[in-house]
C-alpha cells in the first residue's frame, strides 16, 4: 500500500526521462543527422520537434546558413602571362548531408573547407588562364566569377556542398609591380606638368613679342607722322616769308641788313676802324653834305 | 560547424553549443530571451523535491504529523510559486520601437514580433531580438582587417588609386537575417570590397579623381545589394560614402605638381599680359609725345614767320609810301645805335699819304673791347 505511490513516481519519472531523451529540436539556422552506431539513419533537414530512439541513436547538428570561405591570395598566369595576384572568396552551404559526412567525416567544415579552398584555386587557375591580364583588371568580371563559380559548384558536389557563389575581391599585379606603376604614374604626372608649364611659356613669350612689336609700330608711326607735321610747318613758314619778303627783294636785304648789323654789332665787345668818308658821316665834314659837289 | 549531442539530450547539448557559438562569432547581435536549458538531472531533482515536500506531508502524519504537514504544504507552494514566477519572467520579453524579434517555435520559424511587450513561452518558443532600423557601418580600405595595401585598387587604364569608403547598411527582413547567412557582416565586407574593385576596374584613373564619384557609388551600391539579395541576406544597403578617392601616397605629389603647373601656365600667361599692357601704355604715351612736340615747333616756326612777315608788310607799307626818306631815316638810326655802343677809332685818309700809320694792337683792343 504505501510502496504504490512510489512505484507510480518513479515509472513516471522514468516515463518524462524515456521522452525527453527522444525527442530533439532541430532550429531553423540547423541541419541534423540522426546516427546509429556510426550509421547514417536520418537525414533531417526542416526545422522543429524530431523523435529517435534514445540511447541508441545519436543527433549530430550542422550549420544550415551560406558559410564562408576566404581563399587566400593566389597568383595566377594568364594567357598573355603578366602575372596577377587574385583573392577570391566563396559563398556555400552543405547541400547533401549524408554526402558531406561521408566526405570529411568528423572533420566537418574545416575539413571541407581545405579541400574546397584547393577546388576553388584550381577552378581560378584554370578559367583565368584562359583570358588575358587585361581582360581580369578591366573587363567584364561579371562574366568570369560565373564560370569560376559554376566550375567550382559542378566540383563541390561530390562533398555534399552548393557553392552558392565565386567572387574575386580582388585582382591586382604583385607587390613587385607596384613600384614600376607608380613610377609610371610619376612619370606621366612629370610630362603632364612639363607640359603645362612649356605652354604657358609659349603663351607668355608669344604675348611678349607681340607687345613688343605693336609698340615700336606705333612709335616710328607716331615719329614719321611728327616728321611730317614738321616738315610741312618748315615749308608753311618758308611760304610765309618768301610771301612777305617777295614784294620788294630789294627793301628786304635793305631792312634785313640793318637788323643784322644791328644784331652782329650789339654790345661794347666790337671795336671798330672807321673812315670819316663813310655815308654815315656825311654831314660830319661838311653840312652840305659830301654828295655835294665842291 | 557541426554541433556534437551532449549525453544531456537535445535542449541540454543544444544550448550548451548555442553558447559556444555566441563567444565565437561575437558579432551577432546577442539573442535575449534565451535561457540555458537546464540539466535534465536538474529537472529530476526538482521533481523529486516536490514529491518528496507532498509524501513527506502524507507519510510524517503519525507522529508530528500536523506541523509537518503544514510545513511541507507551505513549502510546497512557495516553491510552486517561485517556478510559476521564474517561468513568466522567462516567458514574456520586450521589442523597442528600432528593433523586431524573430520567434522560434521548437526550432521552427513562427512570427516575427513587434515592438512592445510579447509573449513567448519558455521552453517551447525562443524570441530572438534583433536591431533592425539602426544604421550599421562597415569602413573598407582604412586600414580594417585585411591584407597588405588596403585601399589600393587597379584602374581600367592600370593606374592605381586609393580609396577608402563606408557602406551604410541595416537589416531588412530579420528573418532571413538570421537564417541565411552565417557571418552577415564578414559577406557585406567581402561583398562590397569586390564590387567596388570591379568598378573601378572599368573606369579610367581621371573621371574617378575628377569627381565622378556620384556614379560610381551607385553602382557599386547597386551590384551589392543585388549580390546580397541573391543570398536572400535580409540586408538593406542605406548608402555608400566615398571617405577618400585619391592618387595613391607614393605619387599624390606629382599629381598636386601637375595642378601646380597649371597654376603656373596661368600666372605666365598673366604676366605676360601685364607687360604687353604696360609696354603698350608706354608706346602710346610716347607717340603722343612726339605727335605734341612736332604740333608745338609747328605752332611755333609758323607763328614767328608770320610775326616777322606781319612786322615786315608793316614797314614796307610805310616805306612804300615814302622811300627816299623812310630808307634813309631807317639806315640812320640803325647805325646810331650801332656806333653808338662799339669802341670806335676815326681815322681820316686826307691827312695826306703820311700821316698817323695805324698800328692796330690787336690784343689790346679785343682785352680793352671787353670792358
Amino acid at each position: 500500500m504505501k510502496k504504490l505511490p512510489i512505484i507510480a513516481t518513479v515509472v513516471a519519472i522514468g516515463g518524462v526521462f524515456l521522452a525527453l531523451s527522444s525527442a530533439f529540436v532541430v532550429d531553423a539556422r540547423q541541419k541534423a543527422l540522426v546516427l546509429e552506431f556510426g550509421d547514417v539513419k536520418n537525414v533531417i533537414e526542416e526545422p522543429g520537434l524530431h523523435w529517435k530512439i534514445p540511447f541508441i541513436q545519436e543527433v549530430v547538428l550542422y550549420d544550415a546558413r551560406i558559410l564562408s570561405l576566404d581563399t587566400p591570395s593566389l597568383e595566377v598566369t594568364p594567357k598573355d602571362n603578366r602575372r596577377l595576384v587574385v583573392d577570391a572568396f566563396a559563398r556555400y552551404r552543405i547541400s547533401d548531408l549524408r554526402k558531406f559526412r561521408q566526405a570529411v567525416g568528423t572533420g566537418g567544415t574545416s575539413k571541407a573547407e581545405g579541400r574546397l579552398v584547393s577546388i576553388l584555386n584550381a577552378q581560378l587557375r584554370a578559367v583565368l588562364g584562359e583570358v588575358d591580364s587585361g581582360d581580369i583588371l578591366s573587363a567584364d568580371r561579371a562574366e568570369l566569377m560565373a564560370k569560376i563559380r559554376d566550375g567550382a559548384i559542378q566540383q563541390s558536389l561530390n562533398l555534399g556542398l552548393e557553392v552558392v557563389d565565386v567572387r574575386i575581391k580582388r585582382a591586382d599585379l604583385p607587390e613587385a609591380n607596384l613600384n614600376s606603376t607608380f613610377e609610371r604614374m610619376q612619370a606621366e604626372r612629370q610630362r603632364e606638368a612639363a607640359d603645362q608649364r612649356a605652354r604657358g611659356e609659349e603663351a607668355a613669350q608669344r604675348v611678349r613679342a607681340n607687345a613688343d612689336r605693336q609698340s615700336l609700330e606705333l612709335v616710328s608711326s607716331a615719329q614719321r607722322d611728327a616728321d611730317i607735321i614738321r616738315g610741312e610747318a618748315d615749308a608753311e613758314s618758308n611760304r610765309v616769308y618768301a610771301e612777305a619778303y617777295g614784294r620788294d627783294a630789294e627793301f628786304f636785304n635793305f631792312y634785313r641788313s640793318l637788323s643784322a648789323y644791328e644784331m652782329a654789332l650789339k654790345g661794347s665787345n666790337s671795336s671798330m676802324v672807321i673812315s670819316p668818308d663813310s655815308p654815315f658821316f656825311e654831314y660830319f665834314v661838311d653840312p652840305l653834305g659830301a654828295a655835294a659837289p665842291q | 560547424m557541426p554541433y556534437n549531442s551532449n549525453s544531456g539530450g537535445p535542449w541540454g547539448g543544444g544550448g550548451g553549443n548555442r553558447g559556444d557559438d555566441d563567444q565565437n562569432k561575437g558579432q551577432r547581435p546577442p539573442p535575449r530571451g534565451q535561457q540555458p536549458a537546464p540539466d535534465i538531472d536538474e529537472l529530476m531533482r526538482k521533481g523529486q523535491e516536490k514529491l518528496k515536500g507532498i509524501m513527506g506531508g502524507g507519510g510524517g502524519g503519525g507522529n508530528g504529523g500536523g506541523g509537518g504537514a503544514g510545513i511541507g504544504k507551505g513549502g510546497f507552494a512557495l516553491i510552486a510559486l517561485a517556478i510559476v514566477g521564474l517561468w513568466g519572467y522567462n516567458s514574456f520579453y520586450t521589442v523597442k520601437p528600432e528593433e523586431k524579434s524573430v520567434e522560434l517555435f521548437l526550432g521552427k520559424f513562427s512570427k516575427i514580433g513587434g515592438p512592445g511587450l510579447n509573449f513567448a513561452p519558455w521552453p517551447v518558443v525562443e524570441a530572438i531580438v534583433l536591431d533592425v532600423s539602426s544604421e550599421r557601418t562597415e569602413n573598407i580600405g582604412v586600414g580594417g582587417a585585411g591584407r597588405g595595401s588596403q585601399g589600393l585598387m587597379l584602374t581600367g587604364d592600370e593606374n592605381i588609386v586609393d580609396i577608402d569608403f563606408q557602406l551604410v547598411w541595416n537589416i531588412d527582413e530579420p528573418d532571413n537575417y538570421l537564417f541565411k547567412l552565417e557571418n552577415p557582416q564578414e559577406t557585406i565586407r567581402a561583398v562590397s570590397e569586390s564590387a567596388m574593385r570591379e568598378v573601378v576596374g572599368r573606369s579610367d584613373l581621371a573621371p574617378i579623381l575628377n569627381r565622378d564619384r556620384e556614379a560610381i557609388s551607385l553602382e557599386v551600391q547597386e551590384l551589392v545589394q543585388a549580390t546580397l539579395n541573391s543570398y536572400e541576406s535580409g540586408i538593406n544597403i542605406v548608402r555608400l560614402n566615398f571617405d577618400k578617392a585619391d592618387p595613391p601616397a607614393q605619387v599624390i605629389e606629382y599629381f598636386r605638381d601637375v595642378q601646380a603647373a597649371e597654376q603656373d601656365r596661368d600666372t605666365s600667361e598673366k604676366k605676360a599680359d601685364a607687360y604687353a599692357n604696360t609696354v603698350l601704355a608706354q608706346a602710346r604715351g610716347q607717340s603722343a609725345e612726339l605727335l605734341q612736340q612736332a604740333e608745338g615747333y609747328r605752332a611755333q616756326v609758323v607763328n614767328i614767320a608770320q610775326g616777322e612777315a606781319s612786322r615786315f608788310i608793316a614797314v614796307y607799307d610805310e616805306y612804300a609810301k615814302a622811300p627816299e626818306v623812310t630808307r634813309q631815316r631807317l639806315y640812320l638810326e640803325t647805325m646810331e645805335r650801332v656806333l653808338g655802343d662799339v669802341n670806335k677809332v676815326i681815322i681820316g685818309e686826307e691827312s695826306g699819304g703820311q700821316g698817323v700809320v695805324p698800328y692796330l694792337p690787336l690784343n689790346q683792343l679785343t682785352s680793352g673791347g671787353s670792358n
